[in-house]
């Protein structure tokens, strides 16, 4: 078991949900990033996942599509990305660390990914790569790396079945129709869906998209394994880029791990 | 005969390009509309229908008509016009607009959504929704939004939302992104007319069916004017719908050269242009793995041409499958040779072609030259120019 699987285990063991925490690799550049995911593991995250930029992010609202641009404008790769992770294991060798980004700049950094025994990655999250596709169709894959896929409202059981049969880590529900950073919470609909999932595979289902207060982390944790948080970190991120005092970002993560355990 | 015509595969691929590269929200609603489509294209009422609303609001068939005194000017075979530029709303884009529209009334959807680069789209997708009355929004890049003005407020008189985009690179491309963000929020209730043969499969199997209309109308028009299929059958290509439009019909007849042209911009050799086919490389962008161009870190580089519907980084993926198995050649002009041939034609035929159009023309100097005088050679004249007359004046310094 690679430390994703392992530290999702022991929470799943302690009867306790999982916070993931994204940022935008490079915003407002790589050193801050570090010292951010540092902050986060400080503040009570136990998964950070690491966007990685790209021009034309579909899936993305328009606050993680500035931090992208913002992130592109600094000519940040997957290269860059990963150089910094390797410095991040320096010093923290736990804490699960995913990518989640674009197929086409995976495929462009293929060796990279492929070749490697140890980036320091512990899964790799492909926004626009249908679930029932495999990676390493695509150059992609590596056996130490998880893959994690998206389920949404609209995925048919049919879908459900072939995506967790290819899917590992963790499986994670997108809780509604739209982009990251919308808000529109269904919640009876969520709960359905999750438990459905459920029936289809053993691995942790964690709840994604349109989460933006610890009420919203409290109720989903009722029904998933964990909850994944964006949008309202990158723009407390960018508002705090010049005075680099995190200090809030710090106080919201520790009361979204409150809320949801 | 080849049989070269018989894809995408069930998964939505010619060879190794198309798929479905999108987001898992969507997923659901590119089946519900593949099935949907599969079951309505062979029914014969659909096809009366569809063909119905292109003979009597298109105005199809479109002519093909002789151009004589382009003939002369080049000197060698015959230069054939597919006068796409007659079609209702200016340009071939209403083909497809037609078709997608029954497909959406059939599965029942009350909202319409499009991106539009120079606004061709935009307006024949709005015409469509007005007739049937539905909801539309139409996405354009703020950029396209200034130098297609006029575009813009026809889609505006149609009735539609228009929204500029001002993302990226403020172009096609953003726009299409943001289509594709509005139909993953509104997925329930909207059908998404995407405008070219591009997007995730179905969208390049349908555009370019409904599209094909001209290369059936080119082959029977051909048979009765010159007894015979033409030599070559050229078309600007940008996503690429008016060129697999008329090429599909003639994959299967290895005889007939087909000729794409993309969007050189500034030169193929300065890196600013929108030439994919000439000058990319194969990469994942708005559902589909087609030519693109991007950088050594999979980025989308900016693109640039004087036309807004070529100026974007990728092409129909059925495109980049006929490069790749040589059946189609595709080059690239200029800017300044597209300009060239905008004025060179409307004042030798009196038919101002639109700048997307103009790029097929320019390269009939150096085409023309491979041809003897009994030859024949078909321009798709993709759209007409009027709503480039702004453009054009501005570049000529002219002030109205």
């Amino acid at each position: 078991m690679n430390k994703l699987q392992t530290r999702l285990e022991e929470l799943r063991a302690d009867n306790k949900k999982a916070l993931v925490a994204y940022l935008v690799a490079g915003d407002p550049d790589l050193d801050t990033t570090l010292e951010l995911m540092h902050l986060f593991v400080k503040s009570g995250v136990d998964v950070i996942e690491i966007g990685v930029p790209f021009t034309d992010p579909i899936a993305e609202g328009p606050i993680i599509q500035k931090a992208h641009d913002r992130a592109l404008k600094k000519d940040i790769s997957l290269k860059n990305i990963v150089d910094m992770v390797i410095k991040f294991r320096e010093t923290n060798s736990q804490t699960p660390i995913v990518l989640m980004g674009y197929l086409n700049t995976f495929i462009a950094h293929s060796d990279l990914i492929e070749n490697s025994d140890n980036l320091g990655i512990d899964a790799l999250l492909v926004v626009d790569i249908p679930g029932e596709l495999k990676l390493d169709s695509y150059g992609i894959a590596n056996p130490n790396i998880d893959t994690i896929s998206l389920i949404s409202p609209t995925t048919s059981d049919h879908r459900i079945k072939q995506i967790t049969e290819n899917s590992s880590g963790f499986i994670y529900y997108v809780n509604l129709r739209g982009v990251t950073g919308s808000s529109n919470l269904d919640m009876n609909e969520i709960e359905k869906n999750i438990s459905k999932i459920r029936q289809y595979t053993k691995i942790p289902t964690l709840a994604g998209f349109g989460i933006k207060t610890p009420e919203d982390a409290k109720i989903l944790a009722k029904c998933a394994d964990g909850v994944i948080v964006g949008s309202s970190i990158v723009e407390m991120i960018d508002a705090a880029k010049d005075t680099k005092d995190f200090s809030d970002i710090e106080e919201y993560l520790k009361d979204l791990n409150r809320a949801i355990n | 005969m080849n049989n070269k015509d018989n894809l995408p595969d069930v998964n939505g691929f010619f060879g190794e390009y198309g798929g479905k590269f999108v987001p898992e929200t969507l997923m659901f609603a590119l089946d519900e509309l593949e099935t949907t489509y599969n079951n309505l294209k062979d029914d014969p009422a659909f096809i009366e229908e569809f063909y119905k609303d292109l003979s009597d609001f298109v105005g199809r068939p479109s002519p093909l008509y002789f151009a004589k005194r382009l003939t002369e000017h080049y000197g060698s075979g015959k230069v054939w016009l597919k006068r796409e530029d007659l079609n209702h709303t200016g340009a071939h884009k209403i083909n497809n607009t037609v078709g997608q529209i029954l497909l959406a009334k059939h599965m029942g959807k009350k909202r319409i959504i499009a991106e539009t680069g120079a606004g061709q789209h935009g307006v024949a997708t709005a015409t469509v929704a007005a007739r049937l009355g539905l909801e539309c929004h139409i996405y354009m890049g703020a950029e396209d939004v200034k130098r297609q003005s006029l575009n813009v407020y026809r889609i505006k008189l149609l009735g539609a939302h228009v929204h500029p985009v001002d993302s990226g690179s403020a172009t096609l491309k953003d726009a299409l992104n943001e289509a594709l963000r509005d139909w993953v929020t509104n997925v329930d209730d909207t059908y998404y007319i995407i405008g070219s043969v591009t997007g995730p499969h179905p969208y390049p199997m349908i555009v370019r069916d409904f599209n094909s209309v001209v290369g059936q109308e080119l082959i029977t028009q051909s048979n009765e004017l010159f007894n015979k299929l033409p030599d070559a059958v050229v078309a600007c290509v940008g996503g690429g719908s008016n060129a697999m439009g008329a090429f599909y019909p003639f994959i299967k007849e290895e005889g007939v050269r087909l000729i794409g042209v993309e969007a050189g911009g500034k030169g193929v050799e300065t890196g600013e242009h929108a030439a994919p086919l000439n000058d990319g490389t194969p990469g994942v962008l708005h559902g589909a793995r087609s030519y693109l161009m991007q950088d050594e870190a999979g980025q989308v580089k900016d693109t640039k041409s004087v036309s807004a519907g070529l100026d974007y980084p990728g092409v129909g993926p059925e495109h980049s499958w006929l490069k790749d198995i040589g059946r189609a050649e595709y080059v690239a002009v200029t800017d300044d040779e597209a300009l060239k041939a905008f004025h060179e034609v409307t004042e030798l035929e009196g038919i101002m072609p639109a700048l997307e159009t103009a790029h097929a023309f320019a390269y009939l100097p150096t085409l023309m030259q491979e041809f003897g005088p009994e030859a024949n050679v078909v321009v798709n004249v993709s759209g007409r120019g009027d709503k480039d007359i702004n453009t054009v004046a501005e570049i000529d310094g002219i002030k109205f």
